[in-house]
């Protein structure tokens, strides 16, 4: 295990800014000079072919517009940059005095996001974010236009969760967007975002939002504290962020909750919880998370609570199918054959006569395949995605049985867990269990229902260990409060819900009115 | 050293499963399923085991070629159970499993001698249940059974299975057997069990058929008693369920019956000097179920005619048990013994060594009590006239 440790840790210094890219640290203040500064951002963008340097004369004054022209919008610099400065031109030609960036930024430049800024490096950042920089002879001041233009997908309904009743609306590739679809539901100046840039090439926009109020100070600043310690050269997703911040990294069981769904986030948001977002990235991370997040759909709030409460149900069924069935199956019978009924145990032996593997080797050869099918399934372009599944139910579910290679009672079981595999919400949690089932699957063909038992108390004592931003994987069940099992053990319909999460929301408990049960006579009893 | 502590772990942990079970490890296709045994007594005086495999056989080839045989049958002598079963061992490839065995066979020959060697066996070895069904089988061999072929069922003995979980008859499970055989003041019972065959020639099957009950006494098959005996002790033994009662009513009107739904049995005792006495009132309520007389059971009083003839018939068919087990077996297979330890502990100590005697020399009086709860669909047989209707 130390070995283990040292080799996860072999990696050599991190270099420090300057190092990475000298461009971008060195202090330089412009000089007032248009040429000597041109000259500098030629040779800091050399070699870019999408660098646009345009030479435009303001009121008898050089001066030169920069931008990147694969980040900016050419319609917002034709109509806010240049269209003005034009038809201001000829006006201002009349007067003598030089105009300044200032002036030129107030009066005459119509974009509406603009700033000034002197520093070498503050400009290369603000132009490798889609700027466009308005550098003016005689002044050291350039304007910064924003000009972004990047083409984002329009707003889809999130593929992993899919909802029959609900919003369709899902997080894109664009930040802004992002942030608007949340502020879009939670109309409140009390929902703030923090924002922090990571990754020393990527300079990824990392934005940590809350409910002031509602959401822990101490929670709030662990995040701050873990989030803004992260050091690396990019930042592509948030998956990034996700391991750098989690509490256990070598749990399967995932600490941090991510989802493509902004009623989602606004939800957790109103229980206290922290969500983060990254640029670049549709799946945003929701903090602390717990146990039962992994088995509750969005979808369980939009439809009536007898119903929801069932299909949690199903899930906590499925979930124990999923990690257990095929070691159930080995360990019974392969050790505990005088636990099946007579008759079944009977089909069971007739079904394995021809069969040469043992059942555990079976089982998890059949497993095996089945995730290779699975994951060649989600690679694969949606028109070649049919050949997988005949390839899978006919040629290895079915010939496999008939050439009494694989015994029909492990397919059948396979295809039980697979399903119930799917069957929990969330894909990351799926994930972890469908990696627990392997090891407990070796445990039950070593040593029988006892293996099964050791292996589900190992899963039992990690996960009353985890913890998820301090907050214990369990809760509400373990610590125990009994107000917030409401919404675990059953799904409390929404007017009976009661309290926040003792967990992350006792800063501002109460959520609801008391007593709006709906009723007929509700009113005539007052 | 030091580099080589974290492997010694690992190899220590791996060493856990490997000798922690992982060669109990049995494949279900290894294993031999014994369905059924029987014990018989061979001409020179040792016993037979004989034991019913299942052969599980492939529902793809059930098609072609006749049908497959279901099972098959292996013997052996031996000078006790675990001897012979040594022997049936070495005869097999798999690995003999007795924990799916429903029932156990005893032949009458071996019952007669006594069972107490076949028995014990079946209290040590954890894979034997409890719940397996113990019968004797009247008249030949044991093995005969087990080697009747059976239509229905993967298994014939499964099918004995199911007949002794209706509970018509005598249903004595392993656990039942030793718990009334080790009680005091009663006498363990056993379910009896006949081949029989139905149709001629090709079509020929086998068939089983329970008929009644076998009384052991001392471990030894002392009598048995038919189908309509055993009715009537079950009755005493308050283990009546969806019996019937059939009577003839006087004057030759005709035969009517009952269901019984439910049944009840309260026995009091009273010992007066040498004498001991039991009063057993039986009551039992349940719809009529055949009326072959030509009265309308919808009156009244033609209703507690025939309510009447039912008592008497049934009074008659349990004193018949009463009179059996007293006077010819003088055996206490009802429990009356059991009864007066629990509600008169002193006089049971009195009377406990020569309970045998003084069971035959009690005085038992049988009451039976029944309501026809319901007189069925119709009130007058639907096949007659109004006029031969008698009201």
């Amino acid at each position: 295990m130390k070995r283990f440790k040292k080799w996860m840790r072999m990696q050599p210094k991190f270099p420090s800014m300057a190092e990475m890219s000298p461009e971008d640290a060195t202090p330089i203040e412009l000089s007032s000079a248009l040429s000597q500064n041109e000259a500098m951002l030629q040779d800091i963008f050399k070699c870019c072919s999408d660098i646009v340097f345009r030479q435009v004369k303001i009121a008898g004054q050089d001066a030169v517009i920069v931008y990147l022209a694969s980040l900016v919008d050419e319609q917002i610099i034709d109509d806010h940059i240049l269209k003005p400065l034009f038809e201001s031109g000829i006006e201002l030609e009349q007067e003598s005095n030089p105009i300044g960036a200032e002036s030129i930024n107030k009066q005459i430049i119509s974009a509406g996001s603009t700033k000034l800024a002197s520093q070498a490096s503050e400009i290369v950042k603000q132009v490798l974010d889609g700027f466009a920089a308005v550098l003016i002879d005689s002044d050291n001041r350039v304007i910064l236009v924003k000009a972004n233009g990047v083409k984002h997908r329009s707003l889809e309904e999130p593929s992993s969760e899919q909802v029959i009743r609900g919003p369709r609306d899902g997080f894109i590739e664009n930040l802004a967007t992002n942030i608007g679809l949340i502020r879009g539901r939670l109309k409140t100046a009390r929902l703030k975002t923090e924002s922090v840039i990571l990754g020393e090439l990527t300079q990824t926009q990392v934005v940590m939002t809350y409910i002031a109020g509602i959401a822990d100070e101490a929670l709030i600043e662990e995040v701050r504290k873990r989030v803004s310690r992260i050091q690396i050269d990019g930042i592509l997703d948030s998956g990034y962020i996700e391991e750098f911040i989690e509490d256990l990294p070598y749990s399967p069981f995932p600490q941090v909750h991510s989802t493509e769904r902004p009623d989602v986030v606004a939800a957790e948001l109103l229980e206290g919880k922290i969500a983060i977002l990254v640029d670049n990235s549709p799946f945003v991370l929701i903090v602390p998370m717990t146990f039962w997040t992994g088995l509750q759909a969005s979808e369980d709030y939009y439809i009536r609570w007898p119903i929801a409460t069932f299909v949690r149900w199903i899930r906590f069924l499925f979930i124990f199918i999923a990690i257990f069935a095929p070691s159930l199956y080995v360990a019974v019978t392969t050790f505990h054959q005088e636990m099946i009924p007579t008759n079944l145990v009977l089909s069971i032996a007739s079904s394995r006569e021809a069969v040469p593997f043992p059942a555990m080797f079976e089982a998890l050869s059949m497993e095996i395949v089945f995730e290779a099918l699975r994951e060649a399934g989600v690679r694969l372009p949606k028109q070649i995605g049919q050949a997988i599944s005949i390839v899978g139910a006919l040629v290895i579910g079915q010939a496999a049985v008939e050439a009494g290679i694989i015994s029909a009672p492990v397919v059948i079981i396979v295809s039980i867990t697979g399903i119930a595999t799917f069957a929990i919400p969330r894909f990351n949690f799926a994930s972890g269990i469908r990696l627990l089932r392997f090891p407990i699957l070796f445990l039950a063909g070593t040593l029988g229902l006892y293996g099964i038992v050791l292996g589900f108390l190992c899963i039992v004592l990690h996960v009353a260990a985890l913890r998820s931003f301090g907050v214990p994987y369990l809760t509400p069940l373990g610590p125990i409060t009994l107000s917030n099992l409401k919404d675990i053990l059953i799904r409390a319909p929404i007017w009976a819900r009661g309290n926040r999460p003792q967990a992350t929301g006792m800063n501002d408990p109460v959520r609801e009115q008391p007593g709006q049960k709906p009723s007929p006579y509700r009113d005539k009893l007052k | 050293m030091k580099p080589l502590l974290p492997l010694l772990r690992i190899c220590l942990i791996l060493l856990l499963f490997l000798t922690g079970g992982c060669w109990d490890r049995t494949e279900i296709n290894d294993l031999a399923f014994i369905t059924g045994s029987a014990f018989d007594l061979t001409e020179k005086g040792d016993s037979l085991l004989s034991l019913q495999f299942a052969i599980p056989s492939s529902s793809q080839d059930g098609g072609q070629g006749g049908e497959p045989n279901k099972f098959f049958v292996m013997s052996a002598t031996g000078k006790n159970v675990s001897d012979a079963f040594e022997k049936i061992q070495k005869k097999s490839s798999r690995k003999l499993f007795t924990s799916h065995r429903s029932v156990i066979f005893i032949g009458e020959s071996l019952g007669r001698k006594g069972i107490n060697d076949v028995l014990d066996v079946f209290a040590h070895d954890p894979h034997q249940r409890l719940k397996t069904y113990i019968m004797v089988v009247k008249g030949g061999e044991a093995k005969q059974v087990l080697e009747a072929q059976y239509p229905y069922d993967q298994v014939p003995m499964e099918a004995v299975k199911e007949m002794e979980a209706q509970q018509s008859e005598v249903a004595v499970t392993l656990r039942d057997f030793f718990m009334a055989a080790s009680s005091r003041g009663i006498y363990p019972i056993m379910g009896v069990i006949e081949a029989e065959s139905e149709g001629a020639g090709q079509s020929k099957t086998s068939v089983f058929r329970l008929s009644g009950a076998a009384v052991f006494k001392n471990l030894k098959l002392i009598g048995m008693l038919n189908g309509y005996e055993t009715n009537g002790l079950n009755w005493l033994k308050n283990h009546m369920e969806d019996g019937r009662i059939n009577a003839e009513l006087p004057d030759g009107k005709g035969s009517v019956s009952m269901v019984v739904a439910h049944a009840n049995r309260t026995i009091t005792s009273k010992v007066k000097g040498d004498q001991i006495q039991f009063k057993i009132v039986l009551q039992a309520k349940g719809p009529l179920f055949e009326n072959n007389s030509n009265l309308n059971v919808s009156r009244p009083q033609n209703l507690a005619l025939i309510q009447h003839s039912l008592e008497e018939a049934a009074e008659r068919q349990v004193q018949e048990v009463i009179v059996k087990l007293q006077k010819r077996y003088q055996t206490d297979a009802i429990g009356l013994g059991r009864e007066l330890y629990r509600s008169k502990p002193r006089a049971w100590q009195a009377v406990q060594a020569e309970w045998d005697r003084k069971f035959a020399e009690a005085d038992i009086s049988v009451d039976v009590k029944l309501s026809i709860s319901s007189a069925g669909m119709a009130g007058p047989p639907l096949q007659l006239n109004e006029k031969e209707i008698m009201n």
